[in-house]
């Protein structure tokens, strides 16, 4: 799960830019993937890209602030460099409200630059990180039986297990049994990190 | 003893005779002839007579006592009133010394005593009609010469009648004043001598050279202007002529020169003056321009600072890579001089910004220069795009086939050429389209190119006629309203014209007009339109 491949996407319409960009981050061992425009990166754009975006915040047509929003829109995880020129300190105070992760001007120096993406590319590590675990205890969740997952419901409201098993009527063995099972398929022996878990996804849970 | 007989307007003659029934005889034959008769009885009273009433015809006895006709006659000669008169003398004496002697002081005829009455009339009306004519002719004279003078003296321009030698034969006044003599020095004197050879400083070539000197040896006429002449206390001054030939009416034989001149050092004083004050208005168009191309650089900051960090990066970040090849164990020779390459590519790109713009803020103008339409639109389209990184439709350059070089200021065109494209940018930005700039150039008739600038923006206010090109106008919210009146400044410069047009389906076209290299120089600007 954290082994995902990472990509520098560049952005940017200045073809001399974009090449020597390309091959700095190459020679620094990076994946990258470049882009002439905003559109045609918005075009092959998905969920499962890795990485961070290097943004030239001027381009003709699609500029880089106009991309900034599509992607905000399709819930992008992708940390933003905006690439600034001198002059653009507003546009680039815009754009971390946003949402960027940061900017840099141009020229910039290398060490500064890969410093940025590297920042980058851990912070999606982290939210990618966060996201997969998230994902896995709702794959977690799903597994439970409706039985199993209202006691769980009770469990992490508090319920012990006899007033469980007098609310549902049923014995306080079963209810035991009940609770052991959704411990093993949540893949947890306590209750307090059961409690962490059901909570940390309960914005996904009730997005369903 | 006198008397008026008939109209004052007819001819008047007096009748002179000591003896009255003489005068009478005489008086009876011409009285209601239509004449005035004016008698006396003797030499005194007719010369009396004579000078005041300027009788055409006097019948003048010679045997009188006291004043002989004769004398009376010599008086009358004398006096010039009387002069003109017709003397007519009258008598016996019919010998040929009479006759010569009467002719000899002046006398016109003779008639002898006893007269025929015939004969009186007929030579009274003779002797009337030609002293009438000749008083007409006279007085016709005096009054074509007095206006002649009167022309000649009022003129301010100086005039010499000269010979073929060039020796003046006549100077009006204003010939004297100019020159510094005296009117009745200057005749006999020798033009050239005068006003050249002889002066403190002569011309050093030779006289075929001198003024004028053409016109009196070969008959040709001249005009110049600027040439100095000398005055008589030795100064100068700056003169401007004109020299006809005379020409002898029967076979065209070169008899001189008539020369009209005038004095031009202070006409010449307000051309310099006018010329300085031009020179004045130019140099400071000159600085307004500069200033406004300063003021353009301004606002392309940005777009320029954008311009040379791309190929500043590129350049930095291909020297890093270079740097990582040089480190790695294995050094690939092919890739590093590729990439090095690059870098100098770039350094090129980044110079050609700077050039561009350095030739732009160049000061002062460079002057007139025969251009090159396609290149001068290229230039400036590259130079445009510095700042219109955010125009999808970008610029659309077509030029003619046939349009031809132009002469004009190279930086000053690319000011106008670059304010009218950036305008219609923005106005194409701000309304949301995507459509180029469309830029055109074209011939319009033979002495004058058209370049045209046409925009797919809201188009122009209603009152754009009125205001677009005054100073301090602008429909832009952060404009000064200077790009537009300095554009029609600096196109008038070049001989051109400007203006624009509403466009049927909205947006706003502007165009201007240079003169072409080759043209006949004609100012591009219509007759018909005024500022």
């Amino acid at each position: 799960m954290t082994d995902i491949q990472q990509t520098v996407y560049v952005v940017e319409d200045d073809e001399a830019v974009r090449d020597s960009l390309e091959l700095l981050l190459k020679s620094d061992g990076k994946t990258v993937k470049t882009y002439e425009s905003a559109t045609a990166f918005l075009r092959e754009f998905s969920d499962a890209m890795a990485g961070c975006i290097v943004l030239d915040i001027r381009m003709p047509g699609m500029d880089g602030m106009e991309l900034q929003k599509k992607l905000n829109e399709r819930h992008s995880l992708l940390p933003i460099i905006f690439v600034t020129g001198h002059g653009d300190v507003p546009m680039a105070v815009d754009a971390m409200k946003e949402g960027a992760v940061d900017f840099i001007q141009k020229p910039y120096r290398e060490e500064a630059l890969l410093e940025k993406i590297e920042a980058a590319l851990a912070q999606d590590r982290e939210q990618r990180k966060s996201l997969g675990e998230k994902q896995e205890i709702v794959r977690r969740i799903k597994t439970l039986t409706p039985r199993e997952a209202e006691i769980m419901d009770r469990m992490i409201a508090g319920q012990a297990n006899k007033v469980i098993a007098i609310e549902l009527d049923i014995s306080q063995r079963t209810v035991e049994i009940h609770r052991s099972r959704v411990m093993h398929k949540m893949g947890t022996h306590s209750l307090a990190h059961l409690v962490r878990m059901v909570l940390s996804v309960k914005d996904l849970i009730d997005a369903r | 003893m006198t008397e008026t007989v008939s109209a004052p307007t007819e001819a008047t003659v007096l009748l002179v005779d000591d003896n009255p029934q003489n005068l009478k005889v005489l008086y009876e034959t011409l009285k209601d002839k239509g004449y005035r008769l004016l008698i006396a009885n003797d030499g005194e009273k007719a010369l009396e007579l004579a000078h005041r009433n300027h009788p055409e015809v006097i019948l003048l006895d010679i045997m009188m006592p006291e004043m002989d006709g004769w004398q009376v006659c010599e008086q009358l000669k004398a006096d010039p009133v009387t002069a003109d008169s017709a003397v007519v003398f009258l008598s016996a004496l019919d010998d040929v010394d009479a006759k010569v002697k009467g002719f000899a002081l002046g006398g016109a005829d003779y008639i002898s005593k006893p007269f025929q009455a015939q004969e009186v009339i007929a030579r009274v009306r003779t002797h009337a009609r030609v002293i009438k004519l000749e008083r007409q002719l006279q007085k016709r004279n005096r009054q074509l010469e007095s206006d002649q003078s009167r022309i000649l003296n009022a003129i301010s321009e100086g005039i010499y009648g000269l010979d073929a030698r060039g020796n003046i034969i006549f100077a009006n006044p204003a010939a004297a004043l100019i020159t510094g003599y005296h009117a009745d020095d200057l005749v006999g004197q020798n033009f050239f001598k005068l006003h050249f050879v002889d002066a403190p400083n002569p011309a050093d070539s030779g006289e075929e050279s001198l003024p004028v000197w053409m016109t009196c040896h070969q008959g040709v006429a001249e005009h110049e202007r600027g040439v100095t002449m000398h005055r008589a206390d030795g100064s100068t001054f700056a003169a401007e002529y004109r020299a006809t030939p005379k020409l002898e009416g029967d076979n065209g034989k070169l008899r001189g020169a008539v020369v009209v001149f005038r004095d031009i050092t202070a006409e010449l004083e307000n051309e310099r003056a006018l010329d300085e004050a031009r020179e004045l208005v130019q140099e400071q168009r000159d600085q307004l321009a500069h200033a406004s191309r300063l003021s353009t650089m301004g606002e392309m900051a940005a777009g320029v600072a954008h311009e040379v960090n791309q190929p500043l990066t590129a350049i930095t970040n291909y020297a890093r890579v270079a740097r990582r090849m040089m480190a790695a164990e294995t050094l690939d020779k092919e890739l590093l001089a590729e990439t090095l390459g690059k870098i100098e590519a770039q350094s090129h790109r980044a110079s050609e910004v700077i050039r561009r713009i350095r030739r732009f803020m160049k000061k002062p103008a460079a002057g007139k220069e025969v251009l090159s339409i396609p290149a001068l639109l290229e230039d400036t389209r590259q130079f445009a795009e510095v700042d219109m990184r955010n125009n999808e439709g970008g610029i659309e350059i077509t030029v003619a086939d046939d349009v031809p070089e132009v002469l004009a200021d190279p930086v000053q065109v690319q000011q106008v050429a670059l304010n009218l494209i950036r305008n219609a940018l923005e106005a194409t930005r701000s309304a949301g389209a995507a459509d180029p700039v469309q830029v055109s150039a074209t011939m319009m008739g033979e002495n004058c190119v058209r370049i045209e600038v046409t925009d797919h923006g809201i188009g122009l206010p209603e009152d754009a006629e009125e205001k677009l090109f005054l100073p301090f106008y602008t429909t832009k919210e952060d404009g000064m309203g200077i790009g537009l009146p300095m554009c029609r400044s600096l196109v008038q410069a070049q001989g051109g014209d400007i203006g624009f047009e509403r466009q049927p389906e909205g947006g706003a076209r502007f165009f201007f007009t240079l003169p072409v290299a080759a043209g006949s120089g004609a100012s591009c600007v219509p007759a018909s339109q005024d500022d």
